[in-house]
């Protein structure tokens, strides 16, 4: 019964841990713990979130994209400058998502024919998009019209649409990872790519479709982002790429590949980060505090992971006894 | 192949980053300019501001910007002075960084002028021009405490902290608690938000201020480059108005960008305390001329500014360097 309780905390350890911040904080600022808070939290956790789950499918094949926030970036930059110019709402949208999944592309296409390490060729392309997106808006903020942040509170059935967007793009994910062979096949590449590659899987394919998915959430977390925040501004989408590998992290994805997974996971990651983050503000700390407060946690809770990740491989192994051990 | 796709790599990646350019060539002088970033229209207009001075002298400007790197600034400088420039014009990443970029400039007896950013204090010899955060926040801030005055209610308050390793932000907090001592009674600071100069960050932070405290009637922030992210969040919350209007939040800013010269236009942001871009430019060229034919130069030169609010839009409409951008959009 001990052993049994023991595994599910050791299972459970970061959906306890969420538990345990989460309650500390509404001890500490009782304002925390609503109902209108918790749609909070998960409203401003949207764009980030979406962003980690594309880093998710990364990660599961030990890659890494370092370009997802200049991709943001430059997508809601050409997206601004059509909207100023009086284009559509449509066509800005549609031209976003089309340079998030094009700038994936490349970066999947230097990865699988060049054979470029992907930390070199994501990092290239930070720098590439993120000098493509100063260079289109000449570095100044553009402020789209008013209207626009109005997408960012409209409800749908009475949900806000960030949360619909948010909760569909988990659920999609969710679903390719664990009930089709396109998502066994990645954990397979990120267990170890030799053998994926003897079992005659399509590495080149797969690894080509993680970087576009991951340009594509890249791109749908800008818009998110920009619907919240209605403006662009030289530092859009700037360290996202840390949020969101911290959040797959945080929620036992492992940078090595092969384990992890979106739901829950890399979900309770994103919103550990995003509590932390709005709990101190609302507790009116130091502002020194938040980095220190904020990096403390992520360490216990990786510490925490590899520590539970190790007792579980020990005691999941097959035990061989001696006939004298067992009299 | 494999080569070839590096060197792509590497030349995109210097066009992207601004690596290696340089201005026209003319007679006269040659100054190096050196920013850490371009990254708010401040530092645009800074950084034209500088060009349009030298270019005016007839001298020859090259430029150089390190986005956030201070290693690679001191790399920029360095090429400077192998290219044997006659002045150098630094913005600097912070305080520390720039100490050895300082040094190497004095060890080859160029003169050096940070411009916005002062330098820690140390053996290394600069000037620098900058605003005079501290005071001008102070005013800003004194400012929108009369007007909470005149609402007859105790307000709470907002402030928007910039990075905090930057001496200009964490000078702009100390004018906001200097003006804020004294009138505890009237403005009761129930948030402080570090935003690391980041619109996201800034945006995310007031909605969690707002949702802790609903009543909040009082908000500054370190710069006017953040004002969008606090529209957004009242907005949200239904809680942004113009003055006059019941529900108005008292707005005060920092910069004098062309967003608050259009809000304060507009009736919603009381004031803001606007740096002289036009006059620190002409001052950090002008030392180094003055450096360089040996004359005495303090080693601060304050640009004192001016709080611009609904009372004197008219008037120092014309000095704001926001008022003349928007203009030129």
């Amino acid at each position: 019964m001990r052993r049994r309780a023991l595994y599910f905390a050791l299972r459970q350890a970061p959906a306890l841990l969420f538990v345990a911040v989460a309650a500390i904080l509404s001890i500490l600022s009782p304002k925390f713990f609503s109902l209108s808070n918790a749609l909070n939290l998960v409203v401003q956790s949207a764009p980030i979130a979406v962003v980690a789950v594309g880093m998710t499918f990364v990660l599961l094949t030990a890659g890494v994209d370092l370009s997802v926030g200049a991709i943001m970036f430059a997508g809601g930059a050409l997206a601004a400058k059509l909207l100023l110019a009086g284009h559509s709402v449509a066509l800005a949208l549609l031209v976003m998502v089309g340079c998030g999944v094009f700038m994936g592309v490349i970066n999947g296409f230097l990865i699988v024919r060049a054979r470029l390490a992907p930390f070199i060729v994501t990092l290239a392309m930070l720098f590439v998009w993120r000098g493509f997106a100063l260079w289109v808006t000449e570095t100044r903020a553009m402020n789209l019209p008013d209207w626009f942040i109005q997408f960012g509170t409209a409800r749908l059935v009475g949900v806000p649409v960030p949360v619909v967007v948010f909760a569909s793009v988990f659920f999609l994910a969710h679903m390719a990872l664990t009930r089709t062979p396109f998502g066994r096949q990645l954990y397979a590449i990120g267990n170890n790519v030799e053998n994926a590659r003897k079992a005659g899987l399509p590495l080149n394919w797969l690894l080509f479709a993680v970087y576009a998915i991951s340009g594509l959430c890249a791109a749908i977390g800008g818009i998110l982002a920009l619907t919240q925040l209605g403006s662009v501004s030289p530092k859009f989408g700037e360290n996202y790429e840390f949020k969101a590998i911290a959040a797959a992290v945080l929620g036992g994805t492992s940078l090595f590949g092969g384990r992890g997974a979106v739901w829950p996971g890399t979900l309770l990651g994103v919103l550990l980060i995003q509590m932390l983050e709005s709990g101190l503000v609302m507790l009116n700390a130091d502002p020194y505090l938040y980095p220190i407060v904020t990096a403390a946690v992520i360490l216990f809770a990786v510490l925490l992971d590899t520590s539970r990740q190790a007792i579980l491989e020990q005691r999941s192994r097959r035990r061989i006894y001696h006939d004298a051990e067992r009299t | 192949m494999k080569y070839k796709f590096i060197g792509i790599l590497i030349a995109l990646t210097m066009f992207a980053t601004g690596c290696g350019k340089s201005g026209k060539s003319k007679d006269g002088l040659t100054i190096g300019v050196a920013f850490e970033t371009l990254q708010t229209e401040y530092w645009v207009a800074g950084f034209d501001a500088i060009r349009t001075d030298l270019e005016k002298r007839g001298y020859t400007m090259l430029q150089a910007i390190s986005n956030g790197d201070p290693n690679r600034q001191l790399d920029q400088v360095k090429n400077f002075i192998t290219r044997k420039v006659d002045g150098i014009i630094l913005v600097p990443k912070d305080a520390k960084s720039c100490l050895p970029i300082i040094k190497a400039a004095n060890e080859a007896n160029i003169p050096i002028v940070l411009f916005n950013r002062p330098a820690d204090k140390s053996d290394a010899h600069s000037v620098a021009v900058v605003a005079d955060n501290f005071t001008l926040t102070r005013e800003t801030v004194s400012y929108l405490i009369d007007q909470a005055k005149k609402t007859g209610n105790k307000l709470q308050a907002a402030i928007l902290i910039g990075d905090l390793g930057d001496i200009n932000a964490v000078k702009r907090r100390d004018g906001f608690d200097a003006a804020i001592q004294g009138h505890e009674d009237l403005i009761d600071v129930v948030a402080r938000i570090p935003t690391e100069w980041n619109q996201e960050k800034a945006q995310a932070g007031v909605v969690n201020a707002l949702q802790a405290n609903p009543d909040i009637g009082f908000i500054f922030t370190s710069s006017d480059f953040l004002l969008p992210s606090i529209v957004s969040a009242l907005k949200s919350a239904g809680k942004y108005h113009k003055i006059g209007e019941p529900g108005h939040v008292l707005l005060g800013g920092f910069d004098g960008d062309a967003t608050a010269w259009k809000m304060l236009k507009d009736g919603y942001l009381d004031a803001t305390g606007v740096q002289d871009v036009y006059f620190e430019a002409a001052q950090s060229v002008q030392a180094i001329l003055d450096l360089r034919a040996g004359k005495t130069v303090p080693d601060l030169i304050l640009d004192p500014g001016f709080v611009i609010h609904q009372g004197n839009l008219d008037e120092k409409s014309k000095q704001m360097w926001g008022a003349q951008m928007a203009a030129k959009k």
